[in-house]
């Protein structure tokens, strides 16, 4: 619940749309910039070869009159006749105007500009006068003897009014557009997001007792097969949990029930008349070894609790596996004896930091089912070993029965029992496993069994972490 | 032997304190930590057992005080599974064994005789001898009536712990604490099977029987047949 209070992620839709919006807008403004400035280009490189037309009909008009100033007015009174809009000037070399309207009204004086070779779109002046605005060019002419300066203007408030217009048009569809294909995406979006509902939908209606509802992976997009499958797996294992959770509690009660059902109906009896001394001390006897295996059972169930809340803290060292084994060898010497059982042990692996208690007790509870188990005159065999990655690897093997497969993904669970009606007999509550495993798993390690070929194997792997090289015990291979 | 006993818990306190009445101690029992505090202060006892959780002054602050008062009474705590740290701090803070509830009564009393053993001064000998069984501890050699009989090192280190401690009756994991060193709760009957097999050597062939299984508790070496 901490996206609470922090920072809630942005919504996929915002997203989306925030991507989708800079994406619009930066691409209708790049395509409105361009349309703008081809037409304004245009319209420069009309209005070029308008004052070109211009120039040089003043520069023809003035070369046909080279001989006198009275025929130049006539003439060029001429020269642009037809032109709608358009003015010039025609100076001599030393700024006198010779024909045109006063530089007041609307032309610029020609010392303001420098007159150019070729008229080119890009080296016409523009300017403002009289609350209009001209775009004009300056060139030069040599007539005969005489220099003469030309400039000529157009007035271009029409163009400016048009591309205003133009402009405003232009923003208007620009925009139209964006908030067009805004509203499209949105739509797709929304769209596009209706099977995650239709999901949720069909999540929300899996509660405790509907464990059982699975997904369609093939009813959904290709993007959300991956999602829907990886919930499929997660209430996959979430069903499982929940069915041993039941099962356990309803093994929990069984296994209490049986020596409870034992002491009462016992005691009842034994008190129902008066008896003898001998008779009393017998019930509380037979009353203390049930009692005794209740304890057991109830500080086995203990210290799973506290294994599945991490609990357990192993008191961490170094060990040699191949002198516990020895140990425990020691230990279970002689009932192995008694069935004619031996006990091998084969390979060898450096030390790995652990709990000594805890690893001799797991190692124990292995050893004594492999040897219960183990047919009279067979062995029972310890393998050590030190896996490519480095893990070390001890296992526990014994011949005889093998496991029926259908029992192995469930051997380690608490209460469980291969043979149902084998209950109470030397075995202990059947959390013996439970136990090997909630101690392999505090020190990181996994453990797996396998039962073939006439030949049940228990797997024991210790992460590389655990291994302390520092210490070796014995060379490796 | 005086024993001071502090357990809050009614039933358990009077059951310590028969218990171990019975078993030949002189127990003072005191029933919350103030009181306990305050004898284990003040008068001397040979042995301490503290129940951690007290709801006043709680074990840990005894055995702190004692300890800070340079007291070296040998210490046992009593503490719940739930808490396994307890034991680590108990230990830290002095204490000199623990028993995890529930406990069985006789791995306690075998515990007290151990601490109060440890806190004497342990009697050297060479041999020891129950009726005609007698044992060669530096040759590991052990003979009945006369015959010599051939036990294995476990066997051996197993008859000396029963002789040496004959008349207690011992749980079977101490023995297999005090013989194999194997400190947990075992769901094997190793313990069984390595008595019956050493009764076979020891016993068997003799009219009188030593080894005696107590049902329920554990088994003891002793002369007389009071159980059974």
């Amino acid at each position: 619940m901490n996206s609470r209070l922090g920072k809630h992620p942005l919504s996929l839709t915002t997203r989306v749309m925030t991507f989708v919006a800079l994406a619009i807008g930066l691409s209708l403004l790049g395509i409105g910039y361009l349309v703008n400035s081809a037409v304004e280009h245009h319209f420069a490189e009309q209005d070029a070869d308008e004052l070109e037309v211009m120039t040089r009909a003043v520069d023809r008009a003035l070369r046909k009159t080279s001989d006198g100033y009275s025929r130049l007015d006539e003439a060029l009174s001429h020269a642009v006749s037809g032109h709608h809009g358009v003015y010039f000037q025609v100076w001599d070399k030393e700024q006198r105007l010779i024909y045109g309207p006063s530089t007041d009204d609307y032309l610029t004086p020609v010392g303001s500009f420098a007159p150019v070779s070729r008229i080119q779109v890009n080296n016409q002046y523009q300017w403002q006068a009289e609350g209009k605005t001209y775009r004009g060019v300056i060139t030069q002419t040599q007539v005969g003897c005489f220099e003469y300066i030309i400039v000529a203007a157009i007035d271009m408030d029409a163009h400016l009014q048009f591309l205003k217009n133009f402009r405003r048009s232009l923003w208007l569809i620009m925009i139209l557009a964006g908030t067009v294909t805004l509203l499209a995406t949105w739509y797709g979006v929304h769209q596009g997001h209706a099977p995650l509902r239709g999901l949720s939908g069909t999540m929300r209606e899996i509660q405790a007792d509907r464990l059982h509802v699975r997904l369609e992976p093939d009813g959904v997009p290709r993007e959300l097969q991956q999602l829907v499958t990886s919930f499929n797996d997660m209430i996959g294992r979430l069903e499982d949990s929940f069915v041993r959770l039941t099962h356990f509690s309803a093994d929990i009660a069984h296994e209490l029930r049986t020596p409870l059902t034992n002491i009462i109906t016992q005691t009842q009896v034994v008190l129902g008349k008066s008896r003898g001394l001998v008779e009393y001390r017998e019930l509380h006897y037979s009353n203390l070894e049930e009692l005794e295996r209740l304890a057991k059972m109830v500080n086995d169930m203990l210290w799973l609790a506290q294994s599945e809340h991490g609990l357990l803290k192993p008191v961490w060292e170094s060990l040699g596996m191949a002198q516990e084994v020895r140990k425990l060898f020691d230990f279970f010497e002689a009932l192995a004896e008694e069935k004619h059982i031996q006990l091998m042990l084969e390979g060898q692996a450096p030390k790995i930091k652990g709990d000594r208690a805890m690893l001799r007790r797991a190692m124990s509870n292995l050893l004594s089912n492999a040897i219960r188990h183990s047919p009279e005159g067979e062995s029972v065999k310890v393998r050590l070993d030190v896996s490519d990655e480095g893990q070390v690897l001890l296992s526990v093997q014994n011949t005889g029965p093998e496991i029926p497969a259908e029992h192995l993904p469930r051997i380690f669970d608490r209460f469980y029992r291969v043979d149902p009606s084998r209950q109470r007999q030397s075995e202990g509550a059947g959390l013996g496993l439970a136990i090997v495993k909630s101690i392999v798993e505090a020190h990181y390690g996994s453990i797996d069994v396998s039962s073939d070929y006439g030949m049940t194997s228990f797997s024991i792997c210790f992460p590389q972490a655990a291994i302390n090289w520092d210490c070796e015990e014995g060379a490796l291979p | 032997m005086r024993l001071l006993v502090v357990e809050d818990e009614i039933k358990t306190g009077d059951y310590l304190q028969q218990g171990l009445t019975e078993a030949g101690f002189m127990v003072t029992l005191a029933r919350n930590g103030l009181d306990g505090h305050h004898l284990a202060m003040t008068e001397t006892f040979d042995l301490l057992v503290l129940d951690v959780m007290l709801p006043d002054v709680d074990g840990w602050r005894i055995v702190q005080s004692i300890r800070e008062a340079g007291r070296q009474t040998p210490v046992l705590f009593l503490t719940a599974r739930d808490s396994i740290d307890d034991r680590v701090k108990g230990l830290e803070l002095g204490a000199d064994d623990y028993l995890v509830k529930p406990f069985a009564f006789a791995e306690l009393l075998a515990r007290v005789r151990t601490l109060l053993r440890r806190s004497s001064v342990p009697v050297m000998t060479d041999q020891m001898r129950v009726a005609d069984l007698i044992l060669d501890l530096p040759r590991h050699r052990a003979m009945r009536a006369g015959r010599k009989i051939n036990l294995s090192h476990k066997e051996f280190c197993l008859l000396e712990l029963l002789v040496r401690r004959q008349g207690e009756v011992l749980p079977r994991s101490l023995i297999a604490s005090q013989v194999w060193d194997m400190n947990f709760d075992s769901d094997t009957n190793v313990i069984d099977v390595a008595i019956r097999r050493l009764r076979a050597k020891i016993d068997d062939d003799f009219e009188t029987k030593l080894i005696h299984t107590v049902r329920g508790m554990g088994y003891k070496l002793e002369l007389d047949d009071e159980h059974e």
